[in-house]
């Protein structure tokens, strides 16, 4: 599964759950940690990534059933093993690149009224 | 003087090649330049200038560690550990925090695991050599104020702290913030550079091949995707516990190599404060001792995202938190496992599969390490505690540390680990030794481990300088047997 580039495969339920989480983020600043949060799967180790792009590909094939938003909500919360720990490793990486790259985001993933929405802050970090 | 990097080549040759730049390999092809041979030093990852990136970012994960710093030893529940991927290897990313070789710890290393020739009296000399080199010195002024938070719980509650001195230079009138890192490239490496020793970047071992008695070729490959070969009369290996292990199993050496890893696990948690603590490019100096060498209490990286990470697992009950990521800071509280774990290379796949299992007194331990971190916190001052777990509650007094304790469970928690040995310990004893008390893979002439993979143990304290010190005790061996002509 090395050729199959992540941004496919994990990109859009990545987007789905922090849409879910944060629903406050810009969509421009939701793609930017999307695009990061895939990059980073590229990178995994060769194993790893073997195991979250299989796990992406279930994800993804459940993102097209009817109520998929139910499912999605569901998979949000899993505690279960291994896809409880893939959901853990997106959020992980989607929230670390929001708020060292707009600190000053809310919980809900808005920005505070003065800052503009979308691109890297002046007093943000680029990542 | 920087080393002259050189250019990717088919073929090189050298006397001796120093696969790595860390810890142990920087010290390696140091000395060994410095009394006389002709070193080349094959690393992996790229040179970095420090002041070229932020401490502890995300751009630094994705410049200057392995796979962006996310790799994981799978297990029940599997540990996420980094690992520097850069010239200086870890020294480069690390905390900096200086602990001298333990020596109650390395006389039972010497008793176990039959290593010849060990004088303790002789690595303390080497650890007051090494302290000079890279100036370990102790903050200039006061701490940081998450550093305090550490001193002033552990006061509190009467148990053992104290500040850990680094390798860092200040500059006059600094302070505690103010420190450069004396990391390999700033120290090692640039001797090394100076008395002669070459340096080739971008460029990773992929095997050795020994031909005839005494002769290596290493197959290389370059990030630009060129391949090539060095050829050499002897290999250190010096690629750090994990990768170590991975390329002497790619080279055929498989006896003992890789079955023993051993780690530091950690759980952390973040605390929040009435006043600013958070210092997001530096981490805290001091750390609590009092239940040490089995759980020892310090303070993370917290940068905002780092801050968010800490909270994320329980983000439905923690989230409000993060609009105050100014007065939070992160903490960990770290075991000394009896678990251990695995590396094993593939045939077919680039990067080896790590894995680690934690005992029943493991996890009992992270357990009674999450109340006690939590309680210490409190009494620093915290206004609210955030256990980093799935589903764990937030603690604002003494009396919730029995509900976490009892809603912990090291299968929710995230856990991590930084410190990564004893994957080719050192020794006589064949029966679980992959190298000789001097570094020398058994049975593989001319290949010889440096690196923290020899610590037979994880040695319950900051590695780093038990790591240079071993590595500057076989080198040195090497150099009085072998002689700069290659005897
Ligand atoms: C985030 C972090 C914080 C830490 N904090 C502290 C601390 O405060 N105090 C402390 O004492 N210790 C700390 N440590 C641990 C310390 O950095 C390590 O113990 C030490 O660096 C180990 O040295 P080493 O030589 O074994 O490996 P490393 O320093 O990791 O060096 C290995 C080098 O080999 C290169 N390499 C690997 N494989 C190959 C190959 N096949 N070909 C070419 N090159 C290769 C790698 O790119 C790397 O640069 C920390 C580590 C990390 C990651």
């Amino acid at each position: 599964m090395r050729s199959v580039p992540s941004s496919s495969l994990v990109g859009p339920f990545a987007d789905r759950l922090l849409a879910l989480d944060l629903p406050g983020l810009h969509p421009a600043r939701r793609r930017e940690a999307i695009d990061f949060t895939t990059r980073r799967v590229d990178s995994l180790p060769s194993l790893m990534r073997f195991g979250v792009m299989s796990i992406a590909a279930i994800f993804r094939a459940l993102l097209v059933l009817p109520r998929s938003d139910t499912l999605v909500k569901f998979l949000a919360r899993t505690a279960l093993p291994l896809l409880g720990e893939y959901v853990r490793l997106l959020r992980s990486l989607g929230y670390a690149y929001i708020w060292e790259t707009w600190p000053d985001t809310r919980p809900d993933g808005s920005q505070p009224d003065d800052a503009e929405p979308g691109g890297t802050q002046p007093g943000g970090r680029a990542a | 003087m920087n080393p002259q990097l050189l250019a990717p080549a088919v073929s090189y040759s050298t006397q001796v090649l120093v696969i790595g730049s860390g810890a142990g390999g920087a010290t390696t092809a140091c000395l060994l330049a410095e009394a006389g041979f002709d070193v080349l030093i094959a690393e992996e990852g790229p040179w970095v200038e420090q002041d070229t990136v932020v401490p502890f970012s995300l751009e630094q994960m994705d410049r200057q560690y392995r796979a962006g710093g996310v790799t994981v030893a799978l297990g029940l529940p599997s540990i996420a550990y980094t690992e520097g991927r850069c010239a200086g290897g870890g020294t480069e990313v690390n905390s900096g925090l200086y602990f001298r070789p333990p020596i109650d710890v390395i006389e039972r290393w010497r008793r176990d695991y039959r290593i010849d020739g060990l004088d303790l009296d002789e690595l303390a000399l080497i650890a007051d050599q090494v302290e000079a080199a890279i100036n370990v010195t102790t903050v200039p002024g006061s701490p940081t104020p998450a550093s305090e938070v550490l001193r002033r719980g552990a006061a509190a509650l009467g148990w053992k702290h104290s500040e850990i001195p680094r390798w860092m230079t200040y500059p006059p009138g600094g302070d505690a913030v103010t420190g450069r890192r004396q990391s390999m490239t700033r120290t090692y490496l640039p001797r090394a550079a100076a008395a002669g020793a070459r340096m080739v970047t971008d460029c990773r071992v992929d095997r050795l091949v020994r031909e005839g008695t005494a002769s290596i070729r290493a197959q290389v490959s370059y990030a630009s995707g060129l391949r090539g070969e060095i050829r050499c009369q002897f290999a250190f290996v010096c690629g750090g516990a994990i990768q170590t292990p991975a390329l002497l199993q790619r080279s055929g050496l498989r006896r003992h190599i890789g079955r023993s890893l051993a780690v530091h696990p950690t759980v952390k948690l973040a605390a929040r404060f009435r006043d600013e603590v958070n210092i997001p490019d530096d981490v805290p100096v001091h750390q609590v001792k009092e239940f040490a060498p089995n759980l020892s209490f310090g303070g993370s990286a917290s940068h905002p995202g780092l801050v968010a990470l800490a909270l994320s697992d329980h983000w439905s009950e923690f989230a409000s938190a993060i609009e105050d990521w100014r007065k939070i800071s992160v903490y960990y509280a770290a075991i000394t496992s009896e678990g251990r774990g695995n590396v094993i290379a593939v045939p077919g796949l680039r990067d080896p599969i790590v894995t680690y299992r934690l005992t029943p007194r493991d996890r009992a331990l992270l357990r009674s390490g999450m109340a006690r971190l939590a309680l210490l916190l409190l009494e620093a001052g915290a206004t609210d505690v955030y256990p980093s777990f799935r589903g764990a509650p937030l603690i604002r007094h003494r009396d919730q540390l029995s509900t976490l304790n009892q809603q912990f469970a090291v299968s929710k928690a995230s856990l991590m680990t930084v410190h990564l040995c004893s994957t080719v310990p050192l020794g006589e004893d064949r029966s679980r030794c992959g190298a000789d008390s001097f570094g020398r893979v058994h049975d593989a002439g001319g290949i010889i481990v440096n690196d923290a993979s020899l610590l037979p143990d994880a040695p319950g304290v900051n590695p780093q300088a038990t790591v240079m010190a071993f590595a500057i005790r076989n080198v040195r061996h090497f150099i009085d047997t072998n002689g700069p002509s290659g005897g």
